[in-house]
């Protein structure tokens, strides 16, 4: 277990054969650190004394060798340390994070993920700086000491003994000071740690934060904290800055006594002018291999102090074991027997008490209560998820305490209320759990390889309703160049059965792209382009900046009318949505975006009824820009001139060959039979938009396209691609309902023998309820035991087992109507829900 | 040329019978104040309704909604005729014809209840309609309005519970 070593233990342990050429290095580089010394004496005592260039030219060109090849050795002495350092910390953060995703449910709710994060990274990342150079700092510098005081004592033992005299109280001094500092620099740990949960929980809550524009709270929280981080950092500087002082005053009282005693003895005669020179050199070269060492003693203690405060906080054992060791994983067949059943959390409370129920495979068992009956906790105990504290939980004949996740987990499938989805795709979401099981929690290198295959996916998403949500998906992705390639011509030959099936039957929700008609459900920007430039990004945007695009709408006269619309649009958008800044809804069906209200509402009041053509140009820009991103069918309070429509439609043709003329291929033109890598899978079926992002729209528009799409067997490679929608953290772009349905799929996918579901169709309407339901009755029945923790009783009525819980404990058990006729809680429970 | 002389009118061409400058917004000001629930909204508000509010439009013989389900709309009606249809066992009874400017559906935005009776068109047809988030999202942003609108919505039941209970009276009377 990586937090229980101590922190020397890494340093000595790892990477030993780098650390020994290392140590190699190092006694090299204090050769060529000693050498020059040697040099310089002889220069002065030998070549400038009895003037022999030779010898001046031979011990100079020495003298650069040495100091180049110390440099050079010095370089690859950091390189090799710095190595070292980063792979011990590579793998204490991978083995530290290995420990902390597998401690209990339990440890999570008191520690908040603002200090899981700063351990594992800013934290960990001293100790792996100070690990890095932990044998190397210490060996080069003590080395360099040792040699260079004895070549000291060699030249003059007297000096020698002075100029060292002085480090003994340093020695003494400086650990006092270090102690205070660490004590504070502990307190600096703690108070960042508080400082990453402030922010972490003002992330997580900011949506409530808005709605109660709790913001000078939330400041204050960090202004405290950062407050005391300023007050502890300030601290710690003066006892840094404390220890440097100590040192630095030390340091400087050796030269002096050097300069007085070694003055006095040279004019004695008794010690060379040479050998005084390279004394005094070598004392200076004392000088950094003791601050370096200082340095090592303050980084030390840094790391110390950290390493501890992560062993501390993370000192908790996993609840149970990833894999067994003596035998190969157990096959489980689902039946459950749970017996005296005790759980308890901090203080003793009894969350369940004498739970006592036996379940066989294929068994479908409900568990319901009011809310705090402790029917959630027993699916989560019965799902491994916490680890009981009396009685027994037994799998078939396992007890699941002592059973590891290797046995468990290939076999249950858990749903929670609400499932988390991770940042990633679609299909990424669904496969977690198998995935995980599959690959044994040791993922290949290749994510493919543990991929269930297509139909399997595709199968599973249809079982809980999800498939119309993935071809929505798919039918909205614009495809990447690879899709495109196999795709595109499929598609394009699609668009000529489609329009002569149901151009008709669609006129109603679909504008298809027609170059002769004005596309009220496009841009202006669009309409005059007929297509989309080349290098991606909005024409909206890019246009109005192209001076030669400026040109064109002058020569066919549309500069000023479309200035004019920008006018009019603003005139007409920002009296209607100025008071309604509070909230985003509302400017869905704007042009102006919420951000840019300010900006428009300025020209509003200053040029509201000005003419056009006295504007300032930047204003100009911005109303050029306004206009062409109108969408006359979307944008309800503006309205676009027949003649002005007309104009533009006019001027499509003319765009196309101004542009033809000067830069072919700044823009790709819609054209029927082209492949429009720009506009979604749709769109290009349609060879039209939709005028209307409602669901009626889409249960129409899937209906056709699904038909025709099935029938050229162009259906599953759709699905395909909507399995790899992007679904944004924490699932954000997803709804609740296809949150829910992820983790259903989740578990299903995993074709587990116990499928534990704790309100897991809570947040789904009726009809994906009924399906799920469908597929518990059909499918999976008999097939799996399923335990359900309910809250719609009407959907248990043939359950085999219902067993009714109050206070942690089970008051009845029973079928439905056994039950029903009891008249007891579970009665009550019915009536109170009709 | 004199391009803001010229005359747009909304996307379905529903005239409001004067030859100005009418953009889509404005013609659904128009249903709107035309409406005995919306009618007493000052006009600067009832844009804001007139901006959230989307037309949609149904087939002949299209459910509007049905009986018994769910829905989160109130609808008016802008052309077409549109029955509301009671369902039984083993038939069905029309409670109501629709004309254009009819209102209807409106509990929907109050509450979230179960039809009690469907929508069906006529014959082929247009409706404006807005949707409960909507609705509610526009009055906390002016909680003013709230006491006119409930004031209407409210007479509008008590008037139809009004009619039931008359109509039953009729009924005991004749037994």
């Amino acid at each position: 277990m990586i937090h229980k070593k101590p922190l020397w233990y890494w340093a000595l342990t790892r990477c030993r054969g780098l650390q020994a050429v290392l140590l190699v290095l190092i006694v090299l580089t204090i050769f060529f650190r000693v050498f020059p010394l040697e040099m310089q004496k002889r220069i002065v005592n030998d070549a400038i004394r009895f003037r022999k260039i030779d010898a001046l030219y031979l011990y100079c060109a020495l003298y650069l060798g040495a100091v180049l090849l110390a440099g050079v050795f010095k370089y690859a002495i950091n390189v090799i340390q710095g190595y070292i350092g980063q792979k011990i910390l590579y793998e204490l953060r991978t083995g530290l994070y290995r420990h902390i995703v597998r401690l209990p449910i339990p440890f999570y709710r008191r520690t908040p993920p603002g200090m899981v994060i700063s351990s594992v990274t800013g934290e960990l990342a001293s100790v792996g700086d100070f690990l890095g150079g932990a044998i190397a700092v210490p060996a080069v510098n003590i080395l360099t000491l040792l040699t260079f005081g004895i070549y000291l004592f060699t030249l003059n033992p007297l000096l020698a003994v002075l100029s060292v005299a002085i480090y003994p109280f340093e020695i003494l001094l400086i650990p006092i000071l270090q102690k205070k500092f660490n004590r504070l620099n502990s307190e600096r740990v703690t108070t960042t740690r508080k400082l990453s949960n402030v922010v972490g929980e003002a992330i997580s809550g900011i949506q409530e934060i808005h709605a109660n524009a709790g913001y000078p709270l939330e400041s204050r929280k960090v202004e405290r904290l950062a407050k005391a981080l300023l007050d502890v950092r300030h601290r710690m500087n003066l006892y840094r800055y404390g220890i440097k002082f100590t040192n630095n005053f030390f340091q400087s009282l050796g030269p002096f006594l050097l300069f007085l005693i070694g003055g006095y003895l040279s004019i004695t005669g008794r010690f060379t002018l040479g050998a005084l020179v390279a004394f005094l050199s070598a004392y200076e070269k004392l000088y950094d291999p003791w601050k370096e060492l200082m340095e090592f003693y303050q980084g030390y203690q840094d790391a110390r102090v950290a390493y501890r405060r992560i062993q501390e906080a993370f000192d908790v054992e996993p609840e149970f074991a990833l894999e067994p060791s003596d035998r190969p994983p157990v096959a489980l067949h689902g039946a459950v027997t749970v017996e005296d059943l005790i759980f308890e959390v901090e203080d003793r409370v009894r969350l369940l008490d004498q739970v006592s129920l036996s379940i066989s495979p294929g068994e479908r068992v409900a568990l319901v209560g009011l809310s705090g009956s402790g029917k959630s906790t027993l699916a989560m105990v019965m799902a491994q998820l916490y680890r009981y504290t009396q009685g027994h939980v037994y799998v078939d004949q396992w007890e699941l305490k002592d059973l590891t996740k290797a046995d468990v987990t290939p076999h249950l499938g858990f749903v929670s209320q609400y499932p988390f989805i991770f940042d990633g795709t679609l299909k990424e979401n669904i496969i977690y759990g198998r995935q995980a099981s599959l690959s044994d929690g040791n993922p290949s290198t290749e994510s493919e390889a543990d991929e269930p295959p297509l139909e399997e996916i595709l199968r599973t998403v249809e079982s809980v309703g999800l498939t119309e949500d993935v071809l929505r998906f798919g039918l909205n992705s614009v495809l990447d160049e690879a899709r495109e390639k196999a795709l595109g011509q499929k598609i394009v030959s699609l668009r000529r059965q489609f329009r002569a099936q149901w151009s008709d039957a669609l006129q109603d929700t679909v504008e298809f792209f027609d170059a002769e008609t004005f596309l009220d459900y496009s841009s202006v920007a669009v309409n005059i382009i007929f297509g989309y430039p080349t290098e991606g990004g909005r024409p909206c945007e890019i246009l109005p900046l192209r001076p030669r695009f400026r040109r064109f709408l002058q020569e066919v006269g549309l500069d000023e009318p479309l200035i004019r619309l920008g006018l009019d649009v603003v005139n007409r958008t920002v009296p209607l949505l100025r008071d309604l800044r509070d909230d985003p809804f509302f400017f869905r069906q704007s042009p102006i975006a919420l951000e840019e209200m300010d900006t428009f509402q300025e020209i509003y009041e200053h040029y509201g009824t000005a003419t056009p053509e006295r504007l300032p140009p930047a204003v100009r820009d911005l109303l050029l820009g306004l206009a062409l991103r109108i969408i006359p069918g979307r944008h309800k309070m503006v309205v676009v001139p027949r003649e002005l429509k007309d104009a533009i439609l006019k001027s499509r043709a003319l765009f196309k060959a101004y542009c033809t003329e000067r830069d072919p291929d700044a823009f790709v033109y819609y054209s029927e039979t082209a492949y429009l890598g720009a506009r979604t899978l749709l769109e290009n079926i349609l060879f039209g938009r939709l005028k209307e992002e409602a669901s009626w729209a889409w249960a129409r528009i899937t209906e056709a396209v699904v038909d025709l799409l099935k029938r050229e067997n162009l259906y599953d490679a759709v699905l395909e691609i909507g399995l790899d929608f992007e679904v944004g953290s924490k699932g954000d772009r997803l709804s609740g309902g296809q949150k829910q349905k992820v983790g259903i799929a989740r578990a299903f996918l995993k074709n587990p023998r116990i499928l534990i579901l704790d309100e897991a169709t809570a947040s789904l309407d009726m009809a994906s309820q009924n399906r799920i339901q469908q597929f518990l009755d059909g499918d999976i029945r008999g097939k799996a035991t399923v335990i359900s923790v309910a809250h719609r009783l009407e959907t248990i009525r043939d359950y085999d087992k219902i067993a009714v819980m109050k206070s942690g404990r089970i008051v009845e058990i029973g079928r439905y109507d056994e039950l029903l006729q009891k008249k007891g809680l579970f009665y009550e429970l019915v009536r109170g829900h009709g | 040329m004199n391009w803001s002389a010229d005359t747009d009118k909304g996307e379905y061409g529903s005239s409001t019978g004067e030859p100005t400058y009418t953009c889509e917004l404005d013609d659904n000001v128009e249903w709107l104040r035309k409406t005995e629930v919306f009618s007493s909204i000052p006009l600067e508000r009832l844009r804001v309704y007139a901006l959230m509010c989307n037309r949609r439009r149904f087939r002949r013989g299209e459910f509007i909604f049905r009986q018994g389900q769910p829905d989160d709309k109130g609808y008016i009606l802008l052309s077409g005729k549109v029955q509301m249809v009671r369902e039984y066992e083993n038939h069905s009874v029309i409670v109501h014809d629709l004309e254009p400017g009819a209102f209807f559906g409106g509990l929907a935005l109050l509450a979230d209840i179960r039809r009690l009776f469907g929508a069906r068109a006529a014959t082929d047809v247009e409706v404006l309609y807005i949707e409960r988030e909507t609705f509610r999202k526009i009055l906390r942003q002016f909680p003013e309005l709230i006491e006119t609108i409930l004031e209407v919505m409210i007479k509008r039941i008590v008037s139809m519970e009004e009619k039931i209970l008359e109509r039953h009276l009729h009924e005991c009377v004749l037994v």
